[in-house]
């Protein structure tokens, strides 16, 4: 195996230079990616920052305008598609249609012969909760079975590459503690998990690599501990009774998050965190004080004001 | 392929097991069936014979016109029943019958005055004088009496008079390279029930297809679907499947229409013929159907992903349905000059072809180069309208929001 071969393998997906453009409207621009296989890879931004637009791309549902993809070191054609299963944000199945027949279906769109597909569709149900449902009408589940049977379409064909935007949005705290096990799951059998979503602490968690993107740009991409070492253990962690108010005019403070139960304090480069200690220690009754990494919601705004495309 | 044939089988079977399907294809042929033989039944069925009593003041007259009256016949039935009307003066005696009529004990009388002969006039006296043909049958019977009595005053014999002027019966044979046939209208009327179906059919599963494509861009499943193959060939898939459902049902009506048919030829021979329905003539009922579904099927699709509901839809269709009306319109004209340069010039269109050259192979038996140059420009129309309509659609199934303009739609076909 040659170097290059072995370069282009490590890449699930691979985004040189896409752009893509609707009536004048830019959706993304100049986006280049490579999400490793194996990955669970969280694609964050806001809403409209282009997450869809650009899954949509890499599936060959939208032509992008300019630039390449390649899934799996090939350029996208009906074969890498087999390869990948894709979750969009809106959901949609057949309503009068029964429940095995429905993901026979969405696999033999994905060249798995009916009879695996039938043979498959009973461990799934089993593992979600419903195998008692299998041989009813789609419109007689409630709308948090519905999302299950979607997810299980998704994963029926066995893919490689699991492409689910916004997969936990809809779940009741229950059944996304189920999920997000399941996708661990997968993600341990080898599988490529791409997760995109907009509510960048819901995912945090699951991935190991992230790209966060704003009004179809890349901001920074990257393993999340390189991307979190980047940003230093500049944050504090600050609960306590009392008015705190004072804290965002101390010297050092760049910005003040206010959680409600306990604030982040943002340090500005260089500022020495003891000295809010004593502050707050003053003026304060403390019940927790801790130098923490940013999180991704810090280092997201962060990023988007660096770039100087300050939020609407 | 495989792919395609999944989105077809699923497309056939969710069509072919709604209920709406199994009402329509079973009561298409049931008001075909009552369509066709009901009236022919019901042009037999006069109910009973007449009973009439004839009255005569001239006192010659009486005998020739009951006799006349009881030899008419309906449907191998005679269809009046003379009483001879009790001797004595005419007055009471006009009163009395006049009484039995009211009380339904007769049907009616026929008054034949004194002066009936030089009058050549007679009265009839019912309860139903609406009753256009027995009436008409009537009147004949008193004519013939009357003038064969007229005849016999000059000395002629009236049997021989009548074989001399005896009318023309016009027998209308139909000659087409298959052998001939005699035909009494009915040919029209199969027309008629031909075209009705072809343009119902057409518009019906062309309609079909277009909220099979708004349901699915409703339910937002198409974009899963389109994320496992590309979306012209769910579209292919699609207008495949939904026509396999529509052939079915065409293809048992068809069928049906064959079987009444038959049975009607052999049952009704005497009364109405109807005219056989060639094997021929069904093969090619079948094709237009098809190469019309096509034609307005793909363009009813690609309406579908324009829009995202049905109302809205509303407005686009009219201008596809356009063809297809103006076919029905040009129908009448076709089919009294089938084979003028106009009737040609039109049935060639591949527009109006599924209609119009169908119509002109039931009247006529138009050449094999004009309904084969029909069914070419047909698929070359229907190649460009699908490639047209695919793309129209690849663009319009991920649209959602605001309804576009036709000239909109239009330019989503030169968009990649």
């Amino acid at each position: 195996m040659g170097p290059i071969i072995t370069q282009l393998s490590e890449s699930a997906i691979q985004l040189s230079g896409v752009t893509k453009a609707f009536a004048g409207h830019v959706a993304v621009s100049d986006l280049s990616l490579a999400i490793p296989r194996g990955s669970v890879f969280g694609l964050l931004g806001p809403n409209g920052a282009g997450k869809t637009t650009t899954l949509r791309m890499v599936m060959d549902i939208l032509g992008a305008d300019a630039g390449t993809i390649e899934i799996l070191g090939r350029r996208a054609d009906q074969s890498t598609r087999d390869r990948v299963g894709y979750m969009p944000e809106e959901r949609g199945l057949y309503p009068r249609m029964v429940v095995e027949e429905q993901l026979a279906f969405f696999a033999a769109l994905k060249g798995v012969p009916r009879a695996e597909a039938l043979r498959r569709v009973g461990p799934w149900l089993e593992r979600l909760g419903l195998a008692d449902w299998r041989k009813r009408k789609l419109n007689e589940l409630s709308k948090g079975m519905q999302q299950k049977v979607q997810f299980v379409a998704t994963v029926l064909p066995d893919p490689e590459i699991l492409i689910l935007d916004e997969p936990l949005s809809g779940l009741d705290p229950v059944a996304a503690g189920a999920m997000r096990e399941t996708l661990l799951d997968l993600s341990r059998q080898g599988k490529t998990l791409v997760l995109s979503s907009h509510q960048m602490e819901t995912v945090e968690r699951l991935c190991d690599s992230i790209a966060l993107i704003d009004r179809g740009r890349l901001l920074l991409d990257g393993p999340v501990r390189e991307v979190k070492a980047r940003h230093g253990k500049n944050t504090v962690v600050l609960a306590f009774d009392g008015d705190g108010a004072f804290l965002a005019g101390l010297p050092g403070v760049q910005r003040v998050t206010d959680f409600g139960r306990y604030v982040e304090i943002r340090l500005a480069p260089g500022s020495d965190p003891q000295g809010i200690l004593r502050e707050a220690a003053a003026r304060l009754r403390l019940s927790r004080f801790e130098i923490v990494e940013p999180s991704l919601h810090d280092i997201f705004v962060e990023a988007v004001t660096a770039h100087g495309v300050a939020a609407a | 392929m495989s792919r395609v044939f999944a989105v077809a089988r699923r497309e056939y079977l969710e069509r072919v097991r709604s209920k709406a399907f199994l009402v329509s294809t079973i009561l298409g042929p049931t008001l075909l069936a009552g369509l066709m033989i009901l009236p022919i039944l019901l042009t037999g069925q006069r109910g009973r014979p007449l009973r009439i009593a004839v009255l005569d003041e001239s006192g010659a007259l009486g005998p020739d016109v009951a006799q006349s009256l009881s030899r008419r016949q309906v449907a191998g039935q005679p269809r009046f029943l003379v009483e001879a009307a009790p001797a004595g003066p005419i007055a009471p005696t006009r009163a009395d019958l006049q009484d039995k009529v009211v009380r339904g004990e007769l049907d009616g009388y026929l008054f034949l005055s004194a002066d009936a002969l030089q009058r050549s006039a007679a009265e009839y006296y019912g309860r139903n004088v609406s009753n256009m043909m027995d009436l008409e049958l009537m009147n004949k019977a008193v004519e013939e009496a009357l003038v064969s009595r007229r005849l016999s005053g000059e000395g002629l014999d009236p049997e021989r008079v009548r074989s001399l002027t005896r009318g023309v019966d016009l027998k209308r044979v139909r000659l087409t390279a298959r052998g001939a046939r005699e035909d009494r209208g009915a040919s029209f009327i199969l027309s008629l029930v031909l075209m009705t179906l072809l343009y119902t059919t057409l518009a019906v599963w062309g309609a079909a297809v277009m909220n099979s494509v708004i349901e699915e861009k409703t339910n937002r499943v198409v974009e899963v679907v389109v994320s496992s193959l590309s979306a012209s060939r769910l579209f292919a898939g699609k207008l495949v499947g939904v026509g396999a459902a529509g052939l079915t049902q065409f293809t048992v009506w068809a069928v049906c229409l064959a079987a009444i048919n038959a049975v009607g030829v052999a049952s009704l021979g005497a009364m109405g013929r109807l005219p056989e329905l060639s094997p021929f003539l069904l093969v090619a009922f079948v094709l237009f159907f098809l190469l019309g579904y096509f034609l307005y099927g793909s363009m009813y699709a690609a309406i579908g992903a324009a829009v995202n509901t049905a109302q809205e839809a509303q407005s686009l269709v009219f201008p596809v349905m356009m063809p297809l009306l103006a076919s029905v319109v040009m129908y009448p004209m076709v089919l009294t000059a089938p084979d003028s340069t106009l009737s040609v010039a039109l049935s060639l269109v591949p527009f109006f072809a599924p209609l119009l050259m169908f119509l002109r192979m039931i009247a006529v038996s138009p050449p094999v180069w004009q309904v084969a140059l029909s069914m070419l420009l047909m698929l070359a129309t229907i190649a460009g309208i699908t490639w047209a309509a695919a793309r129209i659609y690849r663009v319009g199934i991920l649209m959602y929001g605001k309804r576009p303009t036709f000239p909109e739609i239009i330019r989503w076909v030169g968009r990649a």
